[in-house]
């Protein structure tokens, strides 16, 4: 690929690096790029990249794997098109996918993301663990099989082998089986919805594992989608319809709001705290749902629900999108966007530190105990905090 | 420069290996296949050679119709042609392995014939260098450093704690990599379906003029066993200042230091 052939070659020079794509919505810094939070070099902002970009595929530069990392710090959580006043800001996520996806093309990948990819191709999960214990997150709960009930349960990858998300994986299981919802997961026969393959550039690994996706459920009559992580709720709901995939889809947060609001879930035992809830990505700027969480933790009685300082449109990135959870190009500084997060939300006073995805759990639970907050502030899934107001045990 | 690269398809074993009821081979059922790590390597070395001074690739394996995949993705990574001598040999010994390849590769056109170091299952290394004793022609293994010209390959190979040794070897010669001679690029999903319009020959043992005779193993393998479990993990606890000392004094008195 050379410039005149890539896609956007007619827009990218168009940034003239303002620079606003690093601020949050309330101005109050410049920090809200994840990886330039973490390195402070304008090369590791949006507009840093997008004139990269545009120097690599014009020749005025030379690949390197420095080069190739730069971009994949990118965490893909969209705070540069929400912050970008240009109208060409709907398709920078686009540039930088476009120019991952040339990368892969030539090989040149960072030998995390290579590592990433090879495992999903192998073993259908990132981290390369065996495909045959992807349902092993079951063992010691009742939870049904799929077999055309009225919810497909998908837990994804970090939730079928993350030691603390698996956790999360159940209780949501539990929530589900309390408020009778008819419902079934894959277990073993999950495959990984490909959202990240897909914001690694890896185009066509991501089409077939969608269209082989999108077989398995309409062979199995799925015809609704309740989804763990916001990765998959984004890539089923915006992806799959590309491939044929027309399912209805929802968060859990989204299920768990309606079920509290009708009545079959009961979080009147109440929870006396005082929690922040961090909005992730891929439900808040990728789908614009600010309010689901929000109204959960705000119907359960004694819950002080306090924001972040970002929050909303304009919260911070754990750091974890983009593969970012698995490659960790961000991590082991105090900078590191999710021990910012961390901060802040000690500095609220809040006990709990509320996430609605499995990625940000496992990144923010690691900062925490980075910033040696462990004892201060829990940090706790939504479906955590609807258990402990259901009195399930 | 011509190449030949010899490959081999192995089990990613991922966190699960179980010896199967025969008790000479492991469980294979629902374990995922992958190139052996050391022969990426050697692929990759092979494809920055032609890159550079032009040439041809030829990427072969031994193995039935399931080791295609790693030879697509050889081809994939930029091999010009794959032949698969269509036969299980995977607890073969080496030896009868080295006469297959052998016979086909003494009727190919080569300057240079590459090789992993080892294999991730069996991980015996010898093969490479018996196929080179076959040929009759000079050798090195364990390679980390390699340059080409006309006549002669420039080549460090890897001894204990770190020391290389360098060599000249005329050609044409036979290598076996090390692993961290490069950094095997990614092979994009793309690039391997791409690749299947490219040649891939599957050819038999008659086609080499080899009977299953000729190939009466002179080592057998009798069985596999998983290391045994040994009970001498121990458990430190304490104050972290408490923890280091019983640590350190651990250490000291294993003579480490």
């Amino acid at each position: 690929m050379t410039l005149t052939s890539y896609k956007y070659a007619d827009t990218i020079h168009r940034c003239f690096r303002c620079g606003y794509c690093k601020f949050p919505t309330n101005w109050a810094d410049v920090n809200n790029c994840p990886a330039y939070a973490r390195f402070r070099m304008e090369t590791y902002s949006c507009g840093g990249r997008l004139w990269l970009i545009r120097a690599w595929l014009s020749n005025e530069i030379e690949w390197t794997d420095h080069l190739a990392k730069i971009m994949y710090t990118c965490t893909a959580c969209k705070n540069c098109e929400e912050k970008c006043p240009l109208r060409f800001n709907v398709d920078i996520m686009n540039m930088i996918t476009a120019v991952k996806g040339e990368m892969v093309e030539r090989g040149l990948i960072p030998s995390q993301v290579k590592d990433f990819l090879e495992n999903i191709q192998r073993q259908g999960n990132p981290y390369g663990k065996a495909r045959a214990k992807r349902g092993e997150w079951t063992e010691g709960i009742e939870i049904p099989k799929y077999k055309g009930q009225d919810f497909l349960y998908y837990v994804g990858c970090v939730g079928s082998y993350d030691t603390r998300a698996q956790e999360t994986a159940r209780t949501l299981g539990k929530v589900l089986t309390k408020a009778g919802v008819s419902f079934g997961v894959l277990g073993g026969e999950e495959n990984c919805d490909g959202n990240e393959v897909n914001a690694l550039g890896e185009e066509t690994l991501f089409e077939m594992m969608a269209e082989e996706n999108v077989t398995q459920f309409k062979e199995l009559g799925v015809q609704k989608i309740v989804t763990l992580s916001p990765h998959s709720y984004n890539t089923f709901k915006n992806d799959y319809p590309l491939h044929d995939g027309n399912f209805e889809v929802f968060h859990y947060t989204q299920a768990l709001r309606d079920l509290i609001q009708g009545e079959r879930l009961d979080v009147s035992r109440g929870l006396n705290t005082r929690v922040a809830y961090h909005d992730p990505c891929f439900l808040g700027r990728w789908n614009g749902e600010y309010d689901a969480p929000r109204m959960i933790l705000n119907a359960i009685p004694g819950i002080e629900l306090v924001e972040l300082e970002k929050n909303r449109a304009g919260a911070l990135c754990c750091g974890g999108g983009g593969g970012n959870f698995y490659t960790d190009f961000l991590g082991g500084s105090e900078s590191s966007p999710a021990r910012i997060r961390a901060r802040e939300a000690y500095d609220t006073g809040a006990n709990i530190l509320a996430v609605a995805c499995p990625n940000c759990m496992t990144m923010l639970e690691d900062a925490v105990k980075a910033e040696g907050l462990e004892d201060k502030i829990d940090v706790k899934d939504i479906s955590e905090i609807v258990v402990e107001a259901t009195g399930i045990a | 420069m011509d190449v030949v690269v010899c490959i081999k398809r192995v089990p990613d074993t991922a966190d699960v290996v179980e010896i199967d009821a025969s008790g000479n081979d492991i469980e294979t059922d629902g374990l995922a296949f992958k190139i052996n790590d050391w022969d990426e390597y050697a692929l990759e070395a092979a494809v920055q050679l032609t890159e550079k001074q032009g040439g041809s690739i030829i990427a072969i394996t031994v193995g039935p119709k399931e080791w295609d995949d790693v030879l697509r993705r050889a081809l994939a990574i930029g091999a010009d042609r794959a032949i698969r001598i269509d036969q299980d040999m995977v607890t073969a010994d080496c030896y009868a392995v080295a006469k297959v390849l052998e016979a086909l590769i003494r009727n190919l056109s080569y300057d240079l014939v590459l090789f992993g170091a080892q294999s991730e299952d069996f991980g015996s290394a010898q093969l490479g260098v018996m196929v080179a004793e076959l040929l009759g022609i000079p050798h090195a293994s364990l390679v980390v450093s390699l340059q080409v010209d006309q006549t002669t390959a420039r080549i460090k190979r890897e001894l204990e704690a770190g020391t290389l040794e360098a060599y000249a070897v005329e050609l044409p010669a036979l290598l076996t990599i090390q692993t961290g001679i490069n950094q095997p690029r990614y092979i994009s999903m793309a690039g391997i379906k791409r690749a299947m319009s490219k040649e891939l020959q599957v050819i038999s043992l008659s086609d080499l003029d080899l009977t299953q005779e000729t190939l009466s193993p002179t080592v057998m393998l009798e069985k596999l066993e998983l290391p045994p479990k040994d009970k001498k993990a121990e458990l430190i606890s304490g104050s972290p200042e408490e923890s280091a000392e019983q640590l350190a004094r651990i250490l000291q008195n294993s003579g480490i230091f």
